[in-house]
């Protein structure tokens, strides 16, 4: 049944991707913030906003897989906030050599990936919803987070911040850790793994008619969510260069805004994560212009909701199209 | 049947010799209460084209997706090339080399032709990336099967979901057959397919036959199954009643074994009256896949449709009450044109629609039997508040000349059995008075008494000068209640049936697509 349609959209080819919008709002953000704040293209500036911007990149990354299966995962927030209480926890139980940072890295993505099989298991096997589910055990991580840290503290090595906030290998580490993250997003739309993930969300009995494992699929999509969720635990850990149960609480409902403000639909099948990254930037960037541009903080909330909104809607309406 | 040998008790790597390609025995399958397959049996030979045929709910589909490892067969056995097998899933049937094509297709709408072809069995690179170049390589030979009768779009990267119905059609059939399956099942693999299609899709399927593939066609085109198949397979009320040589038997004995003792239907004895102008009058109403339906129903009467399930049946009725619009054509309601556009519009001039579908359509789940009931009411009267203290006693009237058995109304409805709960939706609808009643398949999933009470209830309305429109998944119902029948194939009337030719012969006939 088709239904009319703003003339202004039936207007756009319709080759144009879904987050052709996304990107070109990015753009007109980047030149303001320019205009706004002089220094903005120095590489100082870029490297302290990017340290801002890469948790909810690399959890937006994440989310993707899972969004795309048709699933969603809510507990991202609260599986970042349980690897950065186990990361500073174990590193201050073992010293704070480099051997026991290495130590406390490895616990906090072991932790990261228990949590993915948790969900995983619910979802994927015992078949709970996945929304339920996920916002069930998001209060069961933060509670274990709050079990073991109680209050923010505990610092971590001078060597960990140092490290995040400097340079290997001649580039900045948040750099070199965006290019590794683009490169595993560009290496997984190679795979038959991101195939099949489209084909869990965009027809499950299809899927399963063509022999897909479902259960697996599913499972592994919610391992790398909180995976990249751990990532971005750890690199929160950098910058706060310490512990806090209560941190990334945003990074759920962000992360969700971000992979469908980079033209992944909700209802799975359809996307991928270089759009969820462009998603991820440009929620960041809108945080920048409305501070730089001098408007109270409490306006950034207001605009990001409307911009979600409207990105939402857009989608809706693109998907009419067909 | 032929005999078996013994089977080996270790599975063999490669075919074996022995045994027919399909064999199976005595297969059961349930649903829950509902007995699908009660003693299906079909055995094919190696390298034969081979019909399964019976009418709608026969359990043929049933049985293709037990071979297939969609279902799990309840009891029963199954050979394949000799072997007893029991598939979980369908890549376990996959791997012993039987594929089937999805009547309700198992396409993934937002993903290319390739892959949706090659899904789960995606080409790959030596790095274990997916290999585009061969991918669509592939993709193209397959495509070429079908020459220039796949028509324009249909290329490795186009999105299935910009795909014409045929089309789709035809990129499942490739999905078939890039497997190099041993066993295939083509379960209604033609309906959207055009006739230069179904030969090209003919000749593949005889250039199989000769390199040793098996296959086993679902078709309800009975000239197909005539110009393709070896033998033909039976069934009726799920079970085989015959196995055939396509040589030794024709078209009429064929359907005369699909439904067994041609019945004269047990009609309803219409109570005499001057023919009454008509209620409603449709003038080449279309939408969907809906095509130029013309037809009227006066009050008085009851419309029966007729064919094989979704040929349009309910496309019409819940076109006809604005559910899914009809975009074309002319509706006459007391002789004024009227438009409906949603349901409300029907409802406000007195159109009812009670859909078999309880889930989706009427149940207002984990809420009270009261809520339920007054659904409809709620909206015809336009009431600003609910005043149950004078609207109960009326529903539990309505519901009570239903004979419906509840405990209270303010239970859950779910608390009430499936025939119970339909008994529900239709005094729900029964309650705002209507003068048209749409009945979209009223008794899907329940019981026989259920059933009584309803259509002797419909009967009665009917006699009360409401006009109803009647469509029923099951033959017999329809038969014996309907003083016409319009039969539906692919979206538009075939034929009328009334008066001598209202039985099960003409009906099955007609809707096999051989004109009566």
């Amino acid at each position: 049944m088709k239904r009319a349609l703003p003339s202004a959209l039936s207007a756009l080819p319709a080759a144009l991707p879904a987050w052709a919008i996304t990107a070109a709002a990015l753009t007109v953000l980047v030149i303001v913030n320019g205009l706004l704040q002089p220094g903005f293209f120095d590489g100082t500036v870029l490297q302290s906003n990017l340290t801002t911007f890469l948790p909810l990149v690399l959890v937006a990354i994440g989310q993707t897989y899972v969004v795309l299966a048709g699933d969603i995962d809510l507990s991202v927030g609260a599986v970042a906030a349980l690897v950065n209480v186990v990361t500073v926890t174990v590193i201050a139980a073992t010293g704070d050599g480099p051997d026991a940072i290495l130590a406390g890295l490895a616990a906090g993505l072991a932790v990261a990936l228990a949590c993915g099989l948790v969900n995983g298991l619910l979802i994927g096997v015992v078949g709970l919803q996945p929304m339920v589910a996920t916002f069930g055990t998001a209060i069961l991580f933060s509670a274990l987070a709050l079990r073991i840290l109680p209050q923010a503290g505990l610092p971590v090595p001078d060597a960990y911040w140092q490290t995040y906030g400097g340079a290997v290998l001649g580039l900045p580490t948040v750099l070199l850790i965006l290019l590794l993250a683009i490169g595993f997003v560009a290496l997984l739309a190679r795979r038959p793994f991101q195939t099949w993930l489209k084909a869990v969300g965009g027809n499950r009995g299809g899927a399963f008619q063509s022999g897909l494992d479902l259960r697996r699929i599913r499972l592994s999509a919610y391992l790398i969510s909180a995976l990249f969720a751990g990532f971005a635990a750890l690199c929160l850990t950098g910058e706060t260069a310490s512990g806090d149960p209560l941190l990334g609480q945003s990074l759920g409902l962000g992360s969700v805004s971000a992979v469908a403000l980079g033209g992944t639909l909700l209802s799975g099948g359809v996307g991928g994560a270089a759009g969820s990254i462009l998603g991820a930037l440009l929620l960041g960037m809108i945080g920048n212009v409305i501070f730089f541009a001098g408007l109270p903080f409490e306006y950034q909330t207001l605009v990001q909701g409307l911009i979600v909104l409207a990105a939402l809607a857009g989608g809706v309406l693109v998907a009419r199209r067909r | 049947m032929t005999g078996t040998p013994e089977t080996p008790a270790l599975p063999m790597p490669a075919p074996t010799p022995l045994g027919p390609a399909i064999e199976a025995r005595d297969i059961v399958k349930r649903f829950g209460a509902v007995q699908a397959l009660g003693n299906g049996r079909l055995t094919v030979g190696r390298g034969e084209i081979h019909a399964l045929l019976g009418a709608n709910g026969c359990g043929k589909s049933t049985l293709s997706k037990i071979i297939a490892g969609t279902h799990a067969a309840t009891a029963g056995s199954l050979l394949i090339e000799g072997r007893p097998v029991r598939f979980a899933t369908p890549r376990e049937a996959e791997a012993a080399g039987i594929a089937l094509f999805y009547q309700e297709l198992s396409l993934i709408p937002p993903l290319s032709v390739a892959a949706n072809i090659f899904l789960g069995r995606e080409p790959r690179t030596r790095a274990g990336f997916i290999d585009r170049t061969r991918l669509r390589a592939e993709t193209e030979a397959l495509i070429a099967l079908f020459g220039d009768t796949a028509g324009p779009g249909l290329t490795p990267d186009a999105l299935v979901a910009d795909l014409t119905p045929g089309q789709r059609q035809i990129v499942e059939i490739l999905k078939v057959l890039s497997k190099s399956p041993r066993i295939v099942i083509m379960d209604e693999a033609t309906a959207a397919l055009d006739a230069r299609q179904v030969a090209v899709f003919f000749d593949i399927l005889r250039a199989r036959r000769a390199a040793g593939v098996s296959t086993v066609f679902i078709s309800h085109r009975l000239d197909e199954v005539f110009a393709l198949c070896d033998r033909v397979t039976v069934m009726r009320n799920g079970e085989t009643v015959a196995d055939l040589c396509i040589a030794d038997t024709d078209q009429d004995s064929v359907v005369r074994l699909m439904i067994g003792d041609v019945r004269k239907a047990g009609r309803r004895t219409r109570a005499d009256r001057p023919a009454a102008a008509p209620l409603l009058q449709a003038d080449r109403v279309g939408g969907g896949r809906l095509r130029d339906i013309t037809l009227a129903v006066a009050p008085g009467e009851i419309l029966g449709l007729g064919g094989l399930q979704g040929q349009g049946q309910s496309a019409l009725l819940r076109g006809l009450f604005g559910a899914d619009p009809l975009t074309a054509g002319r509706l006459r309601l007391d002789g004024q044109p009227v438009r409906i556009r949603a349901p409300a519009d029907a409802v406000a001039r007195g159109i009812a629609y009670v859909s078999g579908d309880r889930v989706a359509d009427a149940v207002l789940a984990g809420r009270s039997i009261f809520e339920n009931l007054a659904a409809a009411v709620l909206v015809r009267e336009r009431r600003w508040r609910v005043g149950a203290g004078t609207l109960a006693p009326r529903l539990a009237g309505v519901a009570a000349s239903l004979k419906t058995k509840y405990a209270g109304l303010d239970d859950a409805i779910g608390t009430l059995s499936g025939g119970n709960q339909q008994k529900v939706f239709i005094a729900r609808w029964l309650a705002t008075g209507p003068r048209l009643l749409l009945l979209d398949d009223p008794t899907k999933g329940i019981d026989l008494g259920a059933k009584a009470d309803l259509f002797a209830l419909i009967r009665q309305l009917a006699d009360s000068g409401v006009a109803i429109i009647l469509y029923s998944s099951e033959e017999a119902e329809l038969l014996d209640q309907s003083d016409r029948i319009l039969v539906f194939n692919g979206g538009a009337v075939v034929t009328e049936l009334s008066g001598p030719t209202l039985d099960s012969f003409h009906l099955t006939r007609a809707a096999y697509g051989d004109a009566a």
